[in-house]
């Protein structure tokens, strides 16, 4: 039954996303790594994180480089079991095309809108009246900017040069 | 001695005069009073134990290892984000050094409206006197207040409000803005390089990653279990039990009611978890053309204190500046996209003003969830929502006379200004729900408060449980009010304190 279960995910998630996005093979090689995301909310995390980073331009890191939803995985592995609850849940929500429907009219998965509808759509949560779809982007913006700016290849680019540390460990 | 789980082979079974569970500001300072005076002393961390060797001065290290929940803890609502420390010497391993006495009109109110006894500006001058000396606290000279200081000192003076150096627990500061991220240098004096070592040369030994889950009351003793952690994988090796006639919470204001929760105790006036203030903060960022650099230099190094209590009901805000490093600025900088990312390109030219609101009409509260952890809610209401609002302002005309040319508040609609004249109107059109804006505390008090009726109050004036004899709570939760000034001396002082009368009292106590 699991194995029916992962292979509908994993049908799914293929569906879901556009051809190029990930080929079959490092599609086995994200699944087989992940701690925490099944294939899909892996995907479904990517496509949040790249837009609420904000995409790069020629020369600037994008959030691929960094590998933040990969880093999230590793992050919320090891969350409390509530909050990976809570987690499983909001990118379920989020991604469904049932809500973006009752939540904003669009009868698409957010992994299927354009990138500008996706920037609609992750604005209408962060500005929602209610307050549940409100904290559901904050969830999605901690994880996504703390993952993102964390990681010391993207400190160039915002002209941090790091801190000032004893001879012996700089 | 310090034991680490790693070292940790099988079940611990172990026996003390005194346990103590929490190894911050309150566990730590009653620890080395109680190990100076003979007794021996069980200190139980949940966090690991680091030495400067291994703070690389990175937020990913730091939020990994010393901070609570990765530095993800919140408001259920995730609202506010709570800042703690978790680790051997606690959130005084990661705080940004601010020193300061409780204000004489707190520690009043503290006497007349709680009943609170001995703990007066004249009590507790000696503890205070003690503690600054002890931690070398003192004022830095002009010089050494980096830009985003500066911001407060000439911005404030410009507008004729007060503002001054803070106390700061430091000795041959490099300035190099890691307070926050651990002290690579050992410059700070924090908890873990200065009690704690004096507590383990009287003989206290110190458990690291053994986290508490149950006291039990028995007759003449109390028995703490728990589990052993290792902490590279947060995975538990093994269990534990300390029994000691006197027991030491010293969990903060977050966890020690949790514990006290879901042991059953210490509850009879149903105050547990309840009357959490924050010391609630948000920000202002100003965009400057020079170089404000808000990561380098002494992070926190002055203050206005012009609206403290200035309309005499308690209240009020305080401004204080804060480090800049980049995942707060880009959880803190407004929106997301493209329009965040440009705001981030600014980082280098970013000044930032932190608002600490003292509350009077707020609260909050900690209860314990399914997983048998914290789940904390908070709504700020009334006066302090509109001392938020003052303090907002305030802080971006303060920006504005230090030179900014346009200042934002971290509302999720980002809310610019760009001179003094767009303020007021501004902020009275931004929305104040839930997530609208981003706020934070660090300084979380007040859950298992201070008082002389034990229908109101969990612990007397010495921090003892009035229900149970020989059950303590010394740390931020037994404050009755919010302080309005960064807590650290105040819980140092009155832990002190407090220790001193269980060591005058001990035998009393112990067979009560």
């Amino acid at each position: 039954m699991r194995e029916t279960l992962s292979g509908i995910i994993f049908l799914s998630a293929a569906k879901l996303v556009p051809a190029n996005f990930l080929f079959a093979s490092e599609q086995d090689q994200v699944s087989g790594n992940l701690l925490f995301f099944s294939l899909k909310e892996f995907l479904i995390f990517e496509a949040v994180a790249e837009r609420i980073i904000g995409p790069a331009t020629p020369g600037q890191v994008r959030t691929k480089d960094v590998g933040v939803a990969a880093r999230a995985d590793q992050f919320l592995a090891g969350a409390d079991p509530e909050v990976q609850d809570q987690i499983h849940q909001l990118l379920s929500v989020f991604n469904a095309p049932l809500f973006t429907f009752l939540f904003d009219f669009r009868m698409s998965s957010f992994l299927n809108m354009t990138l500008a509808v996706k920037d609609s759509y992750l604005q209408d949560w962060m500005t929602s009246s209610l307050g549940f779809r409100r904290t559901g982007f904050q969830a999605l913006k901690r994880v996504s900017m703390s993952m993102f700016y964390t990681d010391s290849r993207t400190w160039k680019e915002i002209g941090y040069d790091g801190m000032f540390m004893p001879e012996d460990r700089k | 001695m310090i034991v680490q789980g790693k070292e940790i082979k099988g079940p611990v079974r172990e026996s003390a005069d005194v346990c103590i569970i929490g190894s911050g500001c309150g566990g730590g300072a009653s620890a080395k009073v109680l190990a100076e005076a003979g007794k021996k002393v069980i200190l139980l961390e949940e966090g690991g134990y680091y030495t400067s060797r291994q703070f690389d001065g990175t937020e990913q290290t730091a939020y990994t290892h010393l901070y609570q929940q990765r530095a993800g803890q919140a408001t259920d609502d995730l609202s506010v984000t709570v800042l703690q420390g978790r680790c051997v010497g606690g959130s005084s391993t990661v705080n940004w050094t601010t020193s300061l006495r409780t204000p004489d009109f707190v520690l009043e109110a503290w006497k007349h409206k709680h009943g609170v006894q001995g703990l007066s500006s004249e009590e507790l001058e000696p503890y205070f006197e003690r503690v600054e000396q002890y931690l070398d606290i003192h004022e830095e000279p002009f010089e050494n207040h980096n830009p985003n200081n500066r911001i407060i000192l000439d911005g404030a003076k410009q507008l004729g409000y007060r503002a001054s150096a803070v106390g700061r627990n430091t000795k041959d500061c490099q300035k190099s803005g890691a307070c926050g991220l651990g002290c690579p240098f050992d410059a700070k004096k924090t908890v873990a390089i200065t009690y704690i070592p004096d507590a383990v040369t009287a003989g206290a030994t110190v458990f690291a990653n053994f986290r508490a889950n149950k006291i039990d009351v028995r007759e003449k003793t109390k028995r703490v279990t728990g589990i052993v952690f290792d902490e590279q994988t947060q995975k538990p090796k093994t269990d534990f039990v300390i029994e000691a006639p006197i027991v030491i919470v010293a969990a903060s204001a977050i966890n020690s009611p949790v514990l006290l929760l879901k042991s059953g105790l210490a509850n009879s006036s149903g105050e547990v978890g309840r009357n959490l203030t924050f010391h609630l903060t948000s920000a202002v960022l100003g965009l400057y053309e020079k170089i404000m650099y808000g990561a380098g230099g002494i992070p926190q190094s002055a203050m206005c204190d012009e609206f403290l209590n200035k309309n005499g009901d308690g209240g009020g805000f305080w401004l204080e500046a804060v480090p800049i490093y980049p995942t707060l600025a880009g959880l803190a900088l407004p929106g997301f996209g493209s329009a965040h990312r440009d705001r981030m390109h600014a980082y280098p030219n970013i000044g930032a003003t932190i608002v600490l609101v003292k509350e009077i009409d707020s609260s909050g509260r900690v209860t314990v969830n399914d997983e048998g952890r914290a789940s904390i809610s908070y709504s700020l209401r009334g006066r302090d929502l509109e001392y938020l609002k003052q303090g907002l302002d305030v802080a971006a005309r303060v920006q504005f006379a230090a030179g900014a040319r346009k200042v934002m508040t971290l509302h999720s609609i980002p809310t610019e200004f760009q001179s003094p004249a767009e303020i007021s109107k501004k902020l009275a059109s931004a929305e104040w729900g839930t997530n609208e804006i981003a706020m934070y505390s660090a300084h979380p008090l007040g859950t298992c408060r201070m008082g002389a009726d034990p229908r109101t109050s969990v612990v007397d004036s010495n921090c003892q449980s009035h229900d149970t004899k020989g059950l303590f709570v010394i740390d931020g939760s037994v404050m009755p009010t919010s302080l309005g000034v960064n807590p650290q001396v105040t819980i140092l002082s009155i832990a002190e304190k407090s220790a001193e009368w269980l060591v005058d009292h001990f035998d009393q106590v112990r067979s009560s």
